[in-house]
């Protein structure tokens, strides 16, 4: 009697351990993540890693990085297959490393997960894939953008409806007939910060980035074309824009001293609506990004590792992280632009961001990412810093980046992502 | 006899002491010797091995085979490498000529032990203990030109002052103007404390001949100072040539590539593009480049003055 009294008893003791350790089948395992340390995407992982080591029983280690050191760190860690990191913070940068990511098709599928994101944000592209099978899920989206003075256009009766850099470059010539005499330019880039200008260009250019054959190339014609219209973008710019940085140009719109401005509009929301940091608040919009080409894209994907001890506590963490409401939560308190939807219709951001939602979204939905591995990117925006300063015509620039890239081999995880999103020379 | 004697029975001692010591001194220097082994031929022999090597690690977890001198002659014909070796020229060049004549002047205008002379020294010598990335920034800042101080300050004097980082031209004066601000207090600091050094009865006697203070420093002071300008010549030629990090945030390496020296192109083609054949073979050149620049130095040293 005694002894089934004992018995009883110690299964009722163990019931709720029982039922922990189905609530929490992943409780001891060890996940490591990296991130940018960028204090914003850092910040808001740090800001759930209590809840979720709570939640879960898995010990979470956070590794932030300077993006040049992350981007170090994920091709190494992956080529040499060491499995440092589980979670890995990437996008097209790690794009010759995608093949030792593990497929999130079955995951997703197991637990039915989803949520409202952006449609154009799922698709391969802007999405990791790898053989036709996701591996990466955004959990930023940031897209390039034109904003404009709002008090400036309505008093040249300008409207900010362009499709094309033709038109707006109309634009930009009824402004600065409207401007002559003041000391507002028409338009600002960072043009000094040369890793940049290939935002404009791939905005201006709608030719292939990869050619029949598969290596990095550019259409001609419409390279030479899009070129010369974005160094014609100069004249347009206060003096001395060859040598504005980032800070800089914003600085140059945030002051009142540009009526239009092409840039991340992430940099600058925040600032433009604070008073202390800004002479434009209320008075600015976002614009639709000019065509033929697209808004360049910087969506942050999270990855598993395929050489990760422990996939699926990997995957809690993928959970946990991109929600709707961590998303909206990133984008209210650190200003990381949000992949979901819901964001961009929730009704009290609606009402302060009207200004700026509407144009942001659509610019969104068409913005695509590029196949370019780090070293092409880096040919390519060097040769173009050389012709916006002059020390080279556009027809020694092409000739010699592509004399660089026909070094470089494209990675096949970024062939796939360029032939999804009609990068590829039809052949 | 008593002599043969005598030698004989040193020599046995010194035999004895030689046997004796021996596995002290083997146990003594064989960690040493592998510390040394381990932390510099190691490496040196394996970027040896690497540099003939095909090896990109984003292709291949493992050198793809041997590929003779290819790594080198690709490297050799590389435009943006030849680039890199002549920006690489110019601003050591340019920077190492400034900072040894502005060095050795400032050792001499702040000769003296009064506390006005030590203060000056103290606040001169700043510069030096800034980090290169936030001394480019800082320059960064300076240079900017809109709203950079340096021309608004040339402004005043009614000069318009130039795209100091949009033209590559002005770009490399920039990093120039940069590594002399912030190194110069080096060379002064050497040549101070080698000044002090030198004997007075020798400025004493070249006083009494009446040789003019010109004259004393050439002929008296220079040669005495001369070695040991040349050993800190060697030295700042080797930072200066080593820079990546205040290049990095000054410049970026840019406009396009005019301030990419060579140090930054390895520092990419290893880190950046993972090509790890050509950057040995490309560390390598440098390494030969870098060597030839100080032996030339050396003989000069070797040289009567």
């Amino acid at each position: 009697m005694k002894k089934a009294l004992l018995l009883v008893l110690i299964v009722i003791l163990l019931l709720p351990a029982g039922a922990l350790a189905q609530d929490m089948p992943h409780a001891g395992a060890e996940v490591v993540t990296n991130f940018m340390q960028s204090g914003t995407y850092d910040i808001g992982a740090e800001q759930l890693e209590p809840g979720f080591e709570e939640a879960t029983g898995i010990e979470l280690e956070i590794v932030a990085s300077p993006f040049v050191v992350l981007v170090q760190n994920n091709i190494t860690d992956l080529s040499t297959g060491t499995g440092e990191f589980d979670v890995i913070s990437g996008d097209f940068w790690i794009g010759s490393v995608w093949n030792h990511m593990q497929p999130l098709d079955d995951l997703i599928e197991r637990d039915m997960w989803g949520g409202s994101f952006i449609e154009g944000l799922m698709k391969q592209g802007p999405s990791a894939f790898f053989d036709g099978k996701r591996i990466g899920i955004p959990y930023s989206a940031d897209a390039y953008g034109l904003i404009y003075r709002t008090d400036i256009f309505e008093e040249a009766g300008i409207s900010a409806d362009w499709e094309t850099w033709d038109e707006f470059f109309e634009a930009l010539d009824a402004l600065e007939m409207h401007l002559e005499g003041s000391d507002i330019a028409p338009n600002v880039f960072a043009f000094g910060a040369y890793e940049q200008t290939p935002a404009i260009f791939l905005g201006m250019y709608d030719g292939y980035l990869v050619d029949a054959e598969g290596n990095y190339a550019l259409d001609h014609d419409k390279a030479v074309a899009a070129l010369n219209q974005m160094k014609s973008l100069l004249d347009y710019n206060p003096e001395g824009a060859t040598s504005l940085s980032i800070d800089e140009a914003n600085s140059v719109f945030l002051t009142g001293k540009a009526a239009t401005m092409i840039c991340w509009v992430s940099f600058v929301r925040a600032a433009a609506q604070d008073p202390d940091a800004s002479l434009v608040v209320d008075n600015w919009a976002t614009a639709p990004f000019p065509g033929p080409g697209f808004p360049f894209l910087s969506a942050w994907n999270l990855f598993i590792s395929g050489f990760s001890e422990n996939p699926d506590a990997a995957w809690e963490w993928i959970k946990y992280y991109i929600t709707e409401e961590e998303a909206k939560r990133r984008f209210v308190e650190l200003g990381v632009g949000s992949p979901f939807l819901s964001t961009y219709e929730d009704a009290e951001l609606i009402e302060k961001y009207s200004h700026d939602f509407p144009n942001m979204v659509a610019n969104l939905n068409r913005a695509e990412s590029v196949p370019w591995i780090f070293a092409a990117f880096e040919i390519f925006f060097r040769h173009m810093g050389e012709f916006v300063i002059g020390a080279v015509d556009v027809e020694t620039m092409l000739e010699n980046t592509l004399a660089d890239w026909s070094e470089l081999e494209v990675p096949e995880g970024l062939l796939q992502s360029a032939a999804a999103q009609g990068q590829m020379q039809e052949g | 006899m008593a002599s043969s004697v005598a030698t004989k029975s040193s020599s046995s001692t010194s035999n004895w002491h030689r046997r004796h010591d021996l596995p002290w001194l083997v146990a003594f220097v064989i960690p040493a010797f592998l510390i040394v082994v381990a932390v510099q031929f190691y490496p040196l022999a394996y970027s040896a091995y690497l540099s003939v090597q095909d090896w990109v690690l984003t292709e291949s977890q493992t050198p793809k085979g041997f590929v003779g001198l290819q790594n080198f002659a690709a490297e050799l014909a590389d435009d943006t490498f030849r680039r890199s070796v002549r920006n690489s020229v110019y601003i050591t060049g340019g920077a190492l000529a400034l900072q040894m004549t502005l060095g050795i002047c400032l050792a001499y205008l702040t000769m003296g032990s009064s506390w006005r002379m030590r203060a000056i020294r103290t606040l001169l010598i700043l510069p030096m203990v800034i980090a290169p990335v936030a001394a480019g920034t800082l320059w960064r800042i300076l240079l900017n030109s809109r709203a950079g101080l340096v021309n608004h300050l040339l402004s005043l004097i009614g000069v318009k002052g130039p795209e100091w980082l949009a033209s590559p031209d002005w770009a490399i004066v920039s990093v120039v103007l940069l590594d002399t601000w912030q190194w110069t207090p080096f060379v002064l600091l050497v040549v101070s404390a080698a000044i002090a050094s030198v004997p007075s009865d020798l400025l004493e006697v070249a006083a009494i001949d009446g040789a003019s203070r010109w004259k004393t420093f050439l002929y008296v002071e220079l040669p005495l100072l001369m070695p040991l300008l040349l050993l800190t010549l060697v030295f700042r030629m080797l930072e200066s040539l080593l820079s990546l990090d205040s290049i990095y945030s000054l410049t970026f390496g840019g406009p396009g590539y005019s301030t990419y020296t060579l140090t930054y192109y390895i520092y990419t083609l290893g880190l950046r593009s993972f090509n790890f054949g050509a950057a040995a073979a490309s560390s390598w050149l440098f390494m030969i480049f870098a060597s030839v620049s100080i032996g030339v130095v050396f003989w000069f040293q070797r040289r009567e003055w």
